[in-house]
């Protein structure tokens, strides 16, 4: 960065008066010097008063009167106890609070699921059952079943033909077992 | 003798209605211009201020003064701005009266014809430029140019670092000078 676009950006708070004496010193004689510094400082100068025209020219005065009786109405009303919470999750909920919240939220969720890895006597999940189910794969009586022990942590897949489905085609009449 | 605003505070906080009401008057002008200068609707602005104030007085016993009282009612004032904003559907209407408003008063002072063309223009762009800026963009501009307060101050009321205020206030000036670029 040049020492032109160094002191370009300390032009405005030089103009807002938040620079020390000696940096102030310094960037009011660079920007004398400068033609191109001095043309940004014409133009901060000059955006600055279109500013302080727009919001100043808009607010027209308002009279305390009927502002102060509104005022006073409102504290005067009770409120409906959903008003009451609506403004209180509007406050506690700002965006930093939810930007933290949810992935903290997201890491506590992990970290509780997880601990039942790492410490299963603690049975945080209430313990992991032991899983067993059969199902039909094609109508056919051809069915597989599934069961997984949780301990030694072994399944067992048991793909067969079950004798009701064999009696039904009829095909050859023989019994088949379990395939593993 | 007029009372400063720690002791009006004082009274507020001692059940003192008349204690809240003269802090009311001293500040209600200023925090609906800033609010104002967020919100560019001046409907919206008074109901936000009025429920500024509505708020501060529900909170008044919290108030530890920590930080002045004008510092506390502005930061309320600024938040409730910023949610008013983030909620508020622009509605193309209400951003004519207000264009409206300032080109009338612009007619009143304006002398020369060409002058006033390129200052109506002006002040058009930069309406709808400070409507562009993000809420926190716009709450260091509006506290900047209508309260004229320092970094430090304008700080304290957003929440933030003297440096992340520093830092706002160049970019939301610079978006300012890009759309205005052939104005200023």
């Amino acid at each position: 960065m040049t020492n032109c676009e160094n002191l370009r950006e300390s032009i405005g708070r030089w103009l807002d008066g938040e620079l020390s004496p000696s940096e102030s010193a310094a960037v009011e004689a660079h920007v004398a010097a400068c033609a191109e510094c001095g043309e940004a400082r014409r133009q901060l100068e000059s955006l600055q008063r279109a500013l302080t025209g727009v919001l100043v020219t808009d607010a027209a005065p308002i009279e305390f009167i009927p502002f102060w009786r509104e005022v006073q109405r409102r504290i005067n009303s009770k409120r409906a106890w959903y008003e009451d919470i609506s403004e209180w999750a509007r406050e506690f909920f700002t965006a930093p609070r939810v930007a933290w919240g949810v992935p903290v939220a997201i890491v506590l969720v992990l970290a509780v699921v997880s601990l039942d890895s790492y410490f299963p006597w603690m049975r945080f999940g209430g313990g992991r059952n032991n899983f067993a189910s059969v199902e039909s794969i094609d109508g056919h009586g051809r069915s597989v079943a599934l069961l997984r022990e949780n301990d030694s942590k072994t399944t067992v897949i048991w793909l067969y033909q079950n004798e009701e489905g064999e009696n039904e085609t009829g095909e050859d009449g023989s019994k088949s077992g379990p395939t593993f | 003798m007029e009372l400063s605003d720690r002791e009006l505070v004082q009274k507020c906080q001692a059940g003192e209605m008349h204690a809240f009401e003269d802090l009311v008057s001293r500040y209600h002008q200023k925090v609906y211009m800033v609010i104002l200068g967020m919100l560019r609707n001046r409907e919206d602005a008074l109901e936000v201020a009025q429920e500024t104030f509505f708020r501060a007085f529900r909170k008044i016993n919290s108030f530890q003064g920590d930080s002045s009282f004008y510092t506390w009612i502005y930061r309320i004032a600024v938040n409730m701005s910023i949610d008013a904003q983030r909620r508020q559907k622009r509605n193309p209407l209400e951003f004519r009266e207000s264009m409206d408003s300032v080109m009338e008063a612009q007619n009143e002072t304006a002398k020369d014809p060409f002058a006033e063309v390129h200052d109506k223009e002006l002040r058009a762009r930069l309406i709808k430029a400070i409507n562009d800026l993000t809420p926190e963009h716009k709450a260091v501009i509006v506290l900047r140019t209508i309260e004229g307060r320092s970094y430090k101050d304008i700080g304290e009321i957003l929440g933030c670092s003297e440096g992340t205020v520093m830092s706002r206030l160049h970019y939301a000036r610079k978006k300012l000078q890009d759309k205005l670029s052939a104005f200023l």
